[in-house]
């Protein structure tokens, strides 16, 4: 089972985050990132079915800024291949750009499985895995949250809203989203990183053209607005009761 | 006939060929003996390299003064200890006496010198009667305390299993075949003496064999002496017996603890658990820490046999009173089995797991030690506080071991989720609260001065803080106190601001050695760039790691805790106090300054020129009890405990009846026991306090 992994990279929300002069977009001059959090989970899956089917596991990413240490550190976890796929790529670059670039390099690859995350936080429209797919003209699957391989095909979960799941058998190659692992994502180890970057080679392939329509453009981006309609509740627990009973009537609600 | 010289036969009616007999028999016993130790150090062999052999000639005259005062053996255990030194001087005495008795038959009579005669023998034989009785009585003492006193450590019921998956009836049996032998042995021994006298009645044996003489006049009232001259060939060979079945048991059985043990008090190192190992590059491209058992040092696997089940480290150890699934005595008794079982010579009292099957079914990668043999849980609660390394008696090391395996989880990336954040936390911001970098600075919102900044502007004193102190809210206000009070005094001092990172002391003790390794560069690449002439620091963790730790990278510093700081500035007259402070209190020694770093006299000369009244809890010292904070388990979860160890520590400090404060010198300390007077409901009946608000208030 050959898989590969695309990820990128998210703004660490350690800092707090500013706009840049347009408003449009955030200050990304002292901004630190950190790998996706939905990637994470999409390379723990695919190392679990590595090590349950053997076969090997790609990681790749554009390559934007500092995103070096993200694939030595998937390395350090167990990914066999490192690519980064270059080209002239902003840390912000759009997820319609990205997977058409992504769709391009993977065409030149053996593979029989792509785990992506589901989403990321500063994506638009979290649509990297369904234009995978499109542009791959394989199937698609998104929200998965488990990943089994039998007889040539896959059968996976998908969570859909008010606690629905939905099972499929999918034929491969395929492209998921993956919403969570079925372990905890593993840890790095410091070593493992520092011998990654050592020994592990970062191959570098072209974009080639990915001028695509980005299908949305941000117009303005803004931090949250305090609104005006909080009310601190405060007396007696049967007082507090009393009024949110009358708050939940006083919006219409049906109780 | 004329008079005699006194003196005994040592083949008393004995025919030639009883004489070759005993021989025979005696080098058999002897070449079982042989054989057993020489599979003993073929298993040391097959150990990896470990390099305890500097200073040997010290080393072996420090172990031979506590083996001879017995001193570790009294430590905390006075029963113990009176009990251990009669059978240990009376079977010195009682052995030297048989060399010389061998000596003298086999091999000096040959050149016509005979030293068992005469004078010589008349004390010669006393000394041996008097010795011989303080054995028995050593034995005897020792079956009683086996026997029905109930006492914690020597109960061998296991933490982590239920009573049908395991079965010690073998270290039992051991340890009854061990006392029984040398009591039969004595016993007998002085048998044959009352036979021979009973018989012979030589005079000047009424006062240099008293017992024989004795037991000479008891055979005679029970009648036995007509047939004095087969009982005592009877008992002869009886004696001759046991004392051979002993000699070749010794090997296989805890009375090889005689000669191991003092071996492992040679090798054993002191900072140990202070200065955990280095991993060469070699070894960490092979994975961090232990996977087999091959991977461990000879002297390790000496630990492991040194063990005498005496479960001083089981009563000590903070993770066990808590419940949890470490015994650090079963820990050692696990990997003594598991090694036996696999580069040893037998496994000699076998241990039942599961219904039989010991140990789990090697799988592809084989049997892994940290995970398998030792169980994840049984790694992850502990503490690292060190009393078990502290209290065994033996010079056992167990925390290197527990940490060696602990990297190997860590290199799997098999750890709590918790601990996995705080690592990460660590690996990205430097802190383990996940707090921006520059966020470090902020402790000083409040104080009416800055702080210098070491990295631009020298001063005398470098405070290397640690994360609680720059980051925790409620510590915050600690390091304010510190800051205020060295200021008031006039020291000059300075911190390095966003340039310091976690020392590391609790990363390498979790076992990430990797990233221990990146704090240290980033440290000293800090470090040695700073204007400063020592350091000081408020966090014993941080202290221990930056003394015994950072020499090894290349950091040599003069390192403090603040309170060696301020008790030195007390004893030169720059700290004085306006007032004397008419507090009760107590005083919680940290494990990493009190028993790492054996200080537990500086935080006292402070209470004392405070003028408290100081009560110590029944552990203080270097016998201090672990909040349960160390080794990273302040990341980890609690659950898998019944009670968490710092509640109990709160419990303990309730029995000294009525008392102010309960005063800390660890910033961990702090955050642990203010939450654990609220949990274990006793507030309000004293108050958590750390030294500096106490100096502060006194100034």
């Amino acid at each position: 089972m050959n898989i590969i992994v695309p990820i990128k990279q998210v703004p660490d929300l350690v800092e707090e985050l500013e706009l840049d002069d347009s408003g449009k977009a955030l200050n990304r001059e002292w901004l630190k990132y950190k790998i996706n959090e939905f990637d994470d989970h999409a390379l723990e899956e695919a190392l679990q079915l590595k090590d349950a089917l053997g076969g090997t596991v790609t990681a790749m990413a554009l390559g934007t800024d500092d995103i070096d240490k993200s694939l030595f550190t998937c390395a350090a976890k167990g990914a066999d291949k490192l690519i980064k796929v270059t080209g002239d790529f902003d840390a912000a670059v759009a997820s319609h750009v990205a997977a058409k670039a992504m769709a391009n390099v993977i065409q030149g690859l053996e593979y029989d499985l792509i785990l992506t995350g589901v989403q990321a936080a500063d994506d638009r429209d979290g649509q990297i895995g369904v234009l995978l797919a499109h542009y791959l003209g394989v199937p698609h699957v998104s929200v998965v949250t488990g990943v089994n391989i039998d007889a040539g095909k896959a059968l996976v979960n998908k969570e859909y809203s008010g606690g629905l799941m939905g099972e499929f058998e999918v034929d491969l190659p395929a492209v998921f989203g993956v919403q969570a692992a079925r372990e905890t994502p593993r840890y790095a180890p410091v070593s493992r990183v520092r011998q990654a970057m050592r020994n592990t080679e970062l191959e570098e392939i072209a974009a080639g053209d990915c001028a695509v329509a980005v299908g949305s453009s941000v117009s303005r981006m803004f931090k949250p607005e305090t609104g005006a309609g909080a009310e601190m509740l405060s007396g007696s627990g049967e007082e507090v009761a009393a009024r949110i009973m009358n708050i939940i009537r006083e919006k219409g609600i049906k109780v | 006939m004329p008079e005699a010289v006194p003196t005994r036969e040592i083949f008393r009616n004995f025919s030639f060929v009883m004489q070759m007999l005993f021989y025979v028999v005696s080098f058999s016993a002897i070449a079982v003996f042989l054989y057993g130790s020489y599979l003993r150090v073929k298993k040391y062999r097959r150990g990896h390299s470990a390099y305890r052999f500097d200073n040997l000639g010290k080393r072996i005259i420090k172990a031979k003064i506590i083996v001879l005062k017995n001193a570790s053996v009294w430590k905390r255990d006075a029963l113990a200890g009176f009990a251990h030194t009669l059978v240990f001087w009376g079977f010195a005495v009682l052995f030297v006496g048989t060399v010389i008795v061998a000596l003298d038959h086999d091999l000096l009579r040959f050149f016509d010198v005979h030293l068992l005669q005469g004078e010589f023998y008349l004390w010669f034989s006393l000394v041996l009667d008097v010795f011989g009785v303080l054995f028995l009585i050593g034995l005897v003492l020792m079956m009683l305390r086996r026997s029905g006193t109930g006492q914690p450590q020597l109960d061998y019921t296991r933490v982590d299993l239920k009573e049908d998956q395991y079965d010690r009836s073998g270290y039992k049996r051991d340890d009854r075949i061990f006392l029984w032998l040398l009591l039969l042995i004595g016993l007998s021994g002085f048998f044959i003496e009352g036979f021979r006298i009973a018989v012979d009645r030589p005079e000047f044996e009424a006062w240099a064999s008293p017992v024989g003489w004795f037991l000479a006049n008891l055979f005679d009232s029970l009648g036995m002496s007509d047939s004095g001259n087969t009982f005592h060939a009877g008992t002869w060979w009886l004696h001759g017996i046991f004392v051979l079945i002993f000699v070749a048991y010794i090997p296989f059985s805890k009375a090889m603890h005689m000669l191991l043990d003092f071996a492992n008090l040679v090798f054993t190192d002191e900072l140990a658990a202070q200065r955990l190992p280095k991993i060469s590059e070699e070894d960490m491209k092979k994975g961090m820490g232990y996977g087999s058992i091959e991977d461990f040092t000879w002297k390790e696997l000496l630990d492991f046999d040194s063990c005498t089940k005496c479960g001083r480290c089981h009563i000590a150890c903070p993770a066990r009173a808590a419940g949890t699934v470490l015994s650090p005595r079963d820990l050692i008794l696990d990997l003594r089995t598991y090694a036996d079982s696999t580069i040893g010579v037998s496994e000699w009292f076998r241990q039942k797991f599961d219904g039989g099957s010991r140990w789990p079914d090697p799988g592809k990668n084989g049997v892994k030690v940290a995970g398998q043999v030792i169980k994840k849980e049984t790694l992850w609660a502990c503490t690292t506080c060190m009393s078990c390394v502290e209290s065994c008696p033996v010079g056992i090391e167990h925390l290197t071991s527990i940490v060696q395996l602990r990297r190997r989880l860590v290199d799997e990336g098999s750890l709590d989720d918790n601990l996995q954040d705080a690592l990460m936390n660590i690996g990205d911001y430097g802190n383990s609260f996940g707090q921006p970098e520059r966020a470090r600075g902020k402790w000083i919102q409040g104080l009416d001065f800055k702080p210098k900044d070491v990295r631009k502007e020298a001063a005398d004193y470098l405070w290397f803080m640690g994360d609680y102190a720059a980051y925790d809210p409620r510590v915050q206000a600690l390091s304010r106190s510190v800051a205020r009070v060295l200021n008031k005094i006039g020291i000059d001092f300075g911190v390095l601001y966003e340039g310091e990172k976690n020392a590391g002391n609790d990363v390498r003790r979790v076992g990430e050695e990797g990233l221990f390794e990146m704090l240290v560069e980033d440290n000293l690449a800090v470090l040695h760039k700073a204007k400063f002439k020592e350091i000081f620091t408020t966090d014993p963790h941080t202290f221990n790691t930056i003394k015994n730790e950072y020499p090894e990278f290349g950091g040599n510093f003069t390192i403090y805790h603040y309170t060696q700081l301020l008790a030195n500035l007390i004893d030169d007259g720059k700290l004085t106090f306006s007032k004397k402070l008419d507090y009760k209190v107590t005083y919680h020694d940290p494990c990493y300054l009190g028993r790492y770093n054996k200080e537990t006299s500086a935080p006292r000369k402070i209470l004392k020129a405070l003028g408290v009244t100081l009560l110590e809890m029944p552990r203080c010292g270097e016998n201090t009890f672990c909040c349960g904070a160390g080794g990273g388990r302040i990341w980890m979860d609690d659950s898998g405990m019944e009670e968490r160890p710092s509640e109990m520590r709160i419990k303990e400090a309730l029995g000294l009846g009525t008392f102010d404060y309960f005063v800390v010198a660890c910033p961990k300390d702090n955050a642990m026991y203010t939450d654990a007077i609220k949990t274990a409901g006793q507030e309000g009946k004293f108050e958590i306090r750390d030294m500096i608000q106490l100096v502060e208030e006194a100034l």
